[in-house]
């Protein structure tokens, strides 16, 4: 039998070069999405079997540089300084050079064994630029591979590469990097200090690339330097030769440093690209030109809007109607039958009306939302309009303390808060993350419209349904200036690529919409079902009612609503759509003209729309921010939601 | 001491030509700042005056008083480019703005620099070529317009952030478009697309080049 030899590759490189579309190609659909240990910071890892290998291929989150500006950054950059996987892939974009060495050269610096996969040679190429893949091996000193990841091409030779290298077939002969002779002298003498003083340290990280990180003050090595024993005196030495190189140039020293990689960079992928005239307007450069205009752009991002969540609403719709006709009239009757054979009724009355109405319900009602939904956003995400979103938005976020890129996290949030509060990871400091999330939840999501719209939108009026959609972001607006000055810390500027814009290829989006699907299902369906048997549990031994008849002065004294009101609000927790179901269930009547008065209509919905998103997206906060920190959001929402719901009641009965 | 404008940029030409260390012929200067030889020299009668230059073996020098007055302009000059503050308060601030004494203190206090991002202003600022009119923050580049970068200023984490994704000094930039209202400006720089906060887009400093794309 053979044996298998286990090997570790990890995957870096900056965004939008196409690093997960080249992860996907690897692993297919074997991978574990997770977080970074103590990190909310995604972590993909997959596995492949290869030529007797087996590949445990990780997928570095994207970035730009390997200082310690982002927690992504001291991740990645951890990671491959600390771990050592056997072999990193640099994934290139073979059409924006320049950039993508400033980071390879930051890889090279760190001594990790490096393989580089050239990506997009086909899309430089249409913009005139040709790579001489083989140029580039011999400047840096490492394979180049020419890949192009959306059709698959050069997989197969990468691997063949990776192995080689491992197997000691190629000899990697990696480029020196050397700085101009004012901080190449001291960044020597720092380094053979550090050599010297610090055995502890540097063996863990290469001695050169402290003294690199130590020049370009970098708060976290900086940390791990002075909590070493003669600590203080290096970081001491390293901060007085930093002033110098700053006295020489004028310059921080990081910028200097930068400075240098860049020049580095520069002239390599002048020595290697041959830019040839690139063709006229081509027509992503018109969709460039028009979507991202300062006129144009926004009726264009109304109408996209628009259309996607038409498209969703319609095939949510009839996806709904389809399944709940298998669920109710077929798959349940049958489970049921089988189950009353063994069981006694009340525990499966529990069964039924708790497990498996919540899984019924998952099903029925959420997925056929989320599914489109997550199709149309990795189809906008793939094609580079998102960032051209955040473009057009930048300013209003800046209101409230956010940036442009914010805007996206909160268009996600009329999709599915969870995605949304998840997708706040796109912000680059937790502070940012944490006002993003707690905006997020403010906005109604698909489920909050099935209410506002069944209510409001068909017994009041659209306009009526609109107008609770207006006050709502002013609520978004008004809370989200309140927690920037609240929270303490600057905000962040936007500094974002605009990526070009690119056909989305089906199997990426189809990977993605898989992977997230499952990602929603592993969070939500848990909290969901455990929520309906706990409300199950309640609703069997009478304790519900007695809830209801406590809440009474709340929801029939304060907020006016009729007392079988209360039960809905509860329920509402594992879904809000389920408040509609269940006040129809209650009064007996899909006909709620008959049971709530217009006034009432509108407090239900602005209740519903405002208090505690549901339990999914507890769970999603929690899981990003906390428990601390989400059970204040949703204390905060229940506050909120009362109270406007109360001051709405008084301020309409006048009318 | 308020100094009018023509002398000032007299002062400038003079700087300049002393921190590139080119002696300019009176001629030259005069041509310059647009005035004849006679009222040139009654400006730099004036000047020397008011102890702001001094004649050293048939060359005009800033004496250190002209220097001063020269790097508090120039401050002044950024200073209203800076991380601009609109809207009606933003006017009253600037008003009170106008009569600073304590630059060093006011960059500190009201804009957040440390003292290391002032000490690289300040060489920036007296290293400049050319007059500090000739800088322009890159939200005042219309688009099609291209500059080269000459020095960001802002706390260390924006700067290197800035330098990170390219944007260093000497690097030539492209403004591809503005979004309304304040919003962000689209640059192309190194081959990349980027965008950056209409914040982070005015405290980018540029030196305007000639003709557009």
């Amino acid at each position: 039998m053979e044996t298998r030899r286990r090997i570790t590759v990890a995957l870096a490189g900056n965004a939008n070069v196409g690093k997960s579309v080249i992860f996907n190609q690897l692993t297919g659909l074997d991978q574990v999405i997770g977080n970074w240990p103590g990190k909310t910071v995604e972590r993909a890892e997959g596995t492949l079997h290869y030529h007797g290998y087996t590949v445990k291929i990780l997928d570095l989150p994207g970035i730009y540089s390997l200082s310690a500006f982002s927690i992504e950054e001291i991740v990645a950059r951890d990671y491959i300084a600390t771990e050592r996987p056997d072999v990193i892939v640099n994934i290139v974009d073979a059409s924006a050079l320049e950039r993508n060495l400033y980071f390879t050269i930051q890889l090279l610096e760190l001594g990790a064994p490096m393989v580089m996969a050239l990506n997009q040679v086909d899309f430089a190429a249409k913009k005139g630029i040709r790579v001489d893949s083989e140029k580039l091996s011999k400047a840096l000193g490492i394979p180049v591979v020419p890949t192009v990841a959306i059709t698959g091409t050069g997989m197969d030779e990468l691997l063949s590469t990776i192995v080689k290298v491992l197997e000691g077939k190629i000899k990697l002969t990696p480029l020196k990097i050397r700085y101009g002779k004012e901080i190449e002298d001291r960044l020597e003498k720092l380094e053979l200090t550090i050599r010297e003083k610090l055995p502890d340290l540097s063996a863990k990280y290469p001695a050169r690339w402290i003294a690199v990180k130590l020049l370009e003050r970098d708060e976290d090595m900086m940390k791990k330097v002075k909590d070493s024993a003669p600590g203080l005196e290096i970081s001491a030495l390293a901060s007085a030769i930093a002033e110098e190189i700053e006295r020489i140039h004028g310059e921080p020293s990081p910028v200097v440093i930068a400075s240098e990689r860049y020049g580095i960079a520069s002239g390599m992928a002048r020595d290697v690209a041959h830019i040839e005239t690139p063709p006229k307007l081509r027509l992503e450069e018109k969709l460039d030109y028009i979507t991202a205009h300062k006129v144009l752009g926004y009726p264009i991002l109304a109408l996209v809007m628009a259309a996607m969540f038409a498209t969703i609403f319609i095939i949510g719709d009839i996806l709904v109607n389809a399944l709940e006709n298998l669920f109710e009239n077929m798959l349940i009757p049958a489970i049921l039958d089988l189950l009353s054979a063994a069981l006694p009724p009340a525990l499966v009355n529990l069964v039924s009306k708790g497990f498996l109405s919540g899984i019924a319900a998952g099903v029925t009602i959420a997925l056929p939302y989320i599914v489109p939904f997550y199709i149309i956003l990795s189809i906008l995400e793939d094609t580079g309009y998102l960032p051209r979103v955040a473009f057009l938005l930048d300013n209003p976020m800046h209101k409230i303390g956010l940036h442009g890129k914010a805007s996206i996290c909160l268009l996600l949030g009329y999709g599915c808060n969870v995605p949304a509060c998840i997708g706040c990871r796109i912000m680059e400091t937790q502070r940012e993350r944490l006002l993003g999330g707690f905006v997020t939840v403010l906005i109604p999501c698909a489920a909050r419209t099935v209410v506002i719209l069944g209510l409001v939108g068909r017994y009041i009026g659209i306009p009526a349904a609109l107008g609770l959609y207006a006050f709502d972001l002013f609520l978004v607006f008004a809370l989200g200036r309140v927690g920037f000055k609240a929270l303490p810390g600057e905000p962040v500027g936007l500094i974002m690529e605009m990526p070009p814009y690119k056909m989305p290829s089906m199997k990426t989006v189809a990977r993605k919409t898989w992977a997230r699907t499952r990602d929603f299902v592993y969070i939500a369906f848990p909290l969901i079902i455990a929520g309906s048997l706990v409300l199950e549990a309640l609703a069997v031994t009478g304790l519900l009612w007695s809830i209801a008849d406590l809440m009474n002065p709340l929801i029939v004294g304060w907020l006016g609503l009729p007392s079988i009101a209360g039960i809905p609000i509860i329920f509402g927790i594992l879904r809000k759509e389920l408040t509609l179901i269940l006040l129809a269930d209650l009064s007996g009547t899909l006909n709620f003209g008959q049971v709530l008065s217009p006034v009432q209509m509108i407090v239900f919905s602005l209740v519903t729309m405002i208090y505690v998103p549901c339990i999914a997206t507890i769970a999603a906060l929690v899981r990003e921010f906390k428990w601390k920190k989400a059970l204040a959001i949703s204390i905060i929402d229940i506050l909120l939601a009362l109270l406007v719901g109360g001051v709405a009641f008084r301020l309409l009965s006048y009318f | 001491m308020s100094i009018e404008p023509q002398l000032l940029e007299l002062l400038e030409l003079i700087g300049t030509s002393e921190a590139q260390n080119k002696p300019v012929r009176p001629d030259e200067l005069a041509h310059e700042l647009g005035c004849s030889l006679e009222d040139l020299e009654k400006l730099l009668e004036n000047a020397s005056k008011k102890g702001l230059v001094e004649r050293i073996a048939d060359m005009w020098r800033l004496t250190e008083r002209g220097r001063i007055e020269v790097q508090s302009h120039r401050e002044r000059y950024i200073h209203e480019k800076y991380g601009h503050k609109p809207g009606f308060l933003g006017r009253v601030t600037r008003f009170i703005d106008g009569s600073i004494q304590d630059w060093r203190g006011h960059w500190r206090r009201r804009h957040g620099l440390d003292e290391n991002s002032l000490k690289g202003f300040y060489k920036n600022i007296q290293d400049l070529e050319g007059r500090v009119e000739e800088t322009s923050s890159l939200i005042e580049l219309y688009p099609g317009e291209r500059g080269v970068i000459a020095f960001a200023l802002g706390g260390y984490g924006l700067v290197r952030r800035l330098a990170d994704m390219g944007l260093t000094p000497g690097t030539e930039v492209t403004v591809i478009r503005n979004a309304p209202f304040r919003g962000p400006v689209e640059v192309s720089v190194r081959g990349v697309s980027l965008a950056l906060g209409y914040g982070v887009a005015s405290k980018v400093f540029v030196k305007r080049s000639k003709g557009t794309d």
